[in-house]
């Protein structure tokens, strides 16, 4: 008799056979679909003006906005070049670095200011001197042009700079009593007015937590806390670690007490990827401790009454130095139309158009002097513009050195250890000096 | 065709093929085709496995950020890595994560698999239920997942509140990272386990199950000593899958939880990443790529013997 299972059997055993079949089909085309874009095609003739141009960054929907648009004006111009804008999310370096290893990394590339000595020291991208004018970069904020300087040549072009102040909804600070603020930098909180606010906010319950900083998984926006506190992360000459000291300790204690004292949500420590300025428009904390790129963002999602005030203060006032520059890579077939491109995308008319679109300050030091004519909330993002002249110039130099990638890590490591799992300031103090030490190899 | 018909039919082919390729093809046509068969997949073997891993053990003498040429450096990759603390914290967290999902997930889906193998109404609903999560993308099950068991606005701590008790850390704290992550993973290996102890409770042929009761055994007895042993081999090869995709995890802890806090949640592949495209140092990189691939190497030869000892006992 035939066993009553037995036909059945046959059909699951085939589902098996061909499901892992499919499987294995699925993945052999997976990985053969891993190919990377196709780089760039030079012009006709080599002239300048025409030409195909790949163009990676990373962007916020009002950030892409803002290139697209140079784009086009770009276009308009020179009818026979063609950019292809790339968007990938944050942190794209590591898209970047894998497809300068292949030889086909896009023509040209949205790098910070912290990680330009990384790749301009290694040669991955192109020396612009011999495109850009003489004392082209005197029209910029100084600590932007030089962050984008390596060995005295410029590697690239500064787009922008950006800054951290902090958000604030207005009825949950009215109801522990805050109704009025500071209206300059030098008048902020001090570090202690600050936290006996966060303790009053979190007594009173007005939301499950008082505050959160937006790292964005940078370790390195630690620092200004560090410089507020009167201290540096390196010595003068840049070749050594000075942090294994009182200032740096105490530095160290003070950040970690936003966690030891509840006064942020755990999820929150640099390594994290909680959005913070979702928890801020969700309600989940009062302030945020953020960036003038994120407006847009709440602005959209937050529907109660906020307002941006200045960052804290110590001993003296520092917030982040953010933005980026722009760079040609070394894989470029047209460096001629990559640098004029370059050099159209930093012409005033092209930054002042990016940084209203996207809420970000100009890197060209006579339209910050005249101030721009924001769309978005002009008196908060008054607030960044005048919180950005505070940006200390020695941290600004520490934080472009070729080596700060390797540094920033050293710094994120220790300060998780230090904020997540109980390491003591003296002894997170001691590993970030000894980290930097091996990174400079001193 | 009758029997003589069939006789005659290869030396009727051999007279009447003449001589070149034809009668060739037809002598060696057993041969070669096998060898046809697997040519695609060796291809892409070749190309895609043994060239890059036969790269790694190169890259894993240098120091090599991606960016510019590889400098030789011999076996300080090693050295370094068999001294650095890190490492050993990867190495006991994939350890962890290993224990902590390979027997839980595979006592589940047995269970799951005799308590479907019987004649349930909906069952077959049910299985498939069961298996859903095995063919979902594991990312996208991660990054649900990592929704569900956040601090401040997952589901699971909602629903924790509603019963009385508070809200869990999940994953943003230490102690509860890892605990998130078996979780999570036991959810989509019980289905996979379930699958394949099912095929092998079906092909228990119901005579034996018969012939103990006669004996008298029944329940645990039955289980203990009839079913457990004759899925013995199943539950062998269940072992090592299972094993194998433990210590081979990377896209579900990456997109939980980063490695983090802290180091809590770095697991070996997670380090490798992390030091290949956050550090820039491939050749430290490669160096743990290949202690990897050798833990692994070591681990399938072993079952490999022992699977040959128990099939040439049998």
């Amino acid at each position: 008799m035939r066993h009553p299972t037995e036909g059945r059997k046959y059909s699951r055993r085939a589902f098996l056979k061909a499901g892992g079949g499919a499987l294995a089909g699925a993945s052999v085309l997976g990985l053969a679909g891993c190919g990377s874009n196709s780089a760039s095609k030079s012009g006709s003739s080599g002239g300048s003006k025409s030409g195909t141009l790949s163009f990676l960054v990373w962007a916020e929907p009002a950030e892409e906005k803002g290139f697209r648009d140079i784009i086009k004006a770009y276009e308009k111009k020179n009818p026979k070049a063609k950019i292809d804008l790339q968007v990938k999310p944050f942190d794209n370096y590591q898209t970047l670095t894998t497809r300068l290893a292949a030889g086909n990394a896009p023509d040209l590339a949205r790098i910070q200011y912290q990680e330009m000595g990384r790749f301009s020291s290694q040669g991955a991208l192109v020396d612009l001197s011999s495109y850009l004018p003489k004392n082209y970069g005197d029209a910029f904020t100084p600590d932007l042009w030089k962050a984008v300087n390596y060995q005295g040549k410029p590697y690239g072009v500064p787009q922008h700079t950006d800054t951290m102040a902090i958000f604030y909804n207005v009825n949950m600070l009215k109801k522990v009593g805050v109704t009025s603020f500071p209206d300059s930098p030098e008048k902020a909180w001090t570090w202690s007015q600050f936290m006996n606010l966060a303790r009053k906010l979190k007594k009173a319950r007005v939301a499950p937590y008082p505050f959160a900083v937006g790292w964005q998984t940078s370790a390195y926006r630690w620092m200004w806390f560090l410089f507020q506190h009167g201290g540096q992360l390196l010595t003068n000459n840049l070749k050594g670690p000075m942090i294994d000291n009182p200032i740096g300790v105490q530095t160290i204690e003070f950040t970690q007490n936003f966690f030891k004292e509840n006064l942020v949500p755990p999820s929150t420590s640099i390594k994290s990827n909680e959005k913070i300025e979702s928890l801020f428009s969700n309600g989940t904390i009062a302030m945020m401790l953020n960036g003038d790129w994120l407006m847009p963002f709440v602005q959209d999602h937050l529907k109660d009454p906020w307002a941006v005030t200045y960052m804290i203060r110590d001993k003296q006032t520092a917030s982040d130095l953010g933005g980026n520059a722009v760079a040609v890579t070394k894989d470029t077939k047209n460096p001629e139309l990559a640098a004029d491109f370059l050099k159209f995308l930093a012409s005033p008319e092209q930054i002042k158009q990016f940084c209203v679109t996207a809420q970000f300050i100009p890197s060209r030091k006579k339209l910050v002097q005249e101030g721009l004519d924001y769309k978005l909330r002009p008196k908060d993002m008054d607030v960044f513009v005048k919180q950005s002249s505070t940006v200390p110039p020695k941290m600004a130099a520490e934080q472009t050195i070729p080596k700060f990638g390797d540094i920033n890590q050293v710094l994120e490591d220790q300060l998780e250890a230090a904020f997540k799992t109980g390491q003591s300031a003296k002894a997170t103090a001691k590993n970030i000096s000894s980290g930097i030490k091996q990174a400079l190899g001193s | 065709m009758n029997v003589e018909q069939v006789r005659r039919a290869p030396a009727t082919r051999r007279a009447a093929g003449g001589g070149g390729f034809r009668s060739w093809w037809g002598r060696n046509q057993r041969k070669i085709v096998p060898y046809l068969f697997i040519t695609p997949n060796l291809v892409v073997f070749t190309l895609f496995m043994f060239i890059p891993i036969i790269g790694a053990f190169y890259v894993s003498l240098t120091k090599w950020s991606l960016i510019g040429s590889p400098t030789f450096i011999g076996i300080e990759n090693y050295v370094q890595m068999f001294t650095d603390p890190n490492f050993w914290k990867a190495f006991y967290n994939t350890f962890i994560y290993t224990v902590g999902t390979v027997p839980t997930s595979i006592a589940l889906g047995l269970l799951v698999a005799m308590g479907l193998n019987r004649r349930l109404p909906g069952r077959t609903l049910l299985r498939s239920i069961y298996f859903v999560p095995v063919i979902i993308s594991l990312v996208a099950a991660a990054l649900i997942a990592a929704w569900m068991f956040n601090d401040n606005y997952g589901v699971i701590n909602s629903l924790l509140n509603a019963v009385g008790l508070k809200s869990v850390h999940w994953l943003s704290s230490a102690t509860w990272a890892m605990p998130s992550l078996i979780i999570t993973t036991l959810w989509i290996r019980l289905g996979f386990n379930m699958v394949i102890y099912l095929a092998a409770l079906q092909g228990i042929s119901p005579e034996v199950y018969d012939a103990a009761n006669i004996d008298g055994a029944k329940g645990w007895k039955l289980f203990r000593y009839v079913t457990w042993p004759l899925l013995a081999p199943t539950t062998f090869l269940v072992l090592i899958i299972n094993i194998i995709y433990s210590t081979y995890v990377f896209d579900l802890i990456y997109v939980m939880t980063g490695g983090g806090p802290g180091f809590s949640t770095t697991v070996l592949v997670q380090y490798v990443y992390q030091e290949a495209f956050q550090q820039g140092d491939m050749g430290y990189a490669s160096a743990i790529g290949v202690f990897l691939y050798v833990l692994l190497m070591v681990f399938t030869l072993f079952q490999w013997r022992v699977t040959r000892q128990g099939e040439q006992a049998s």
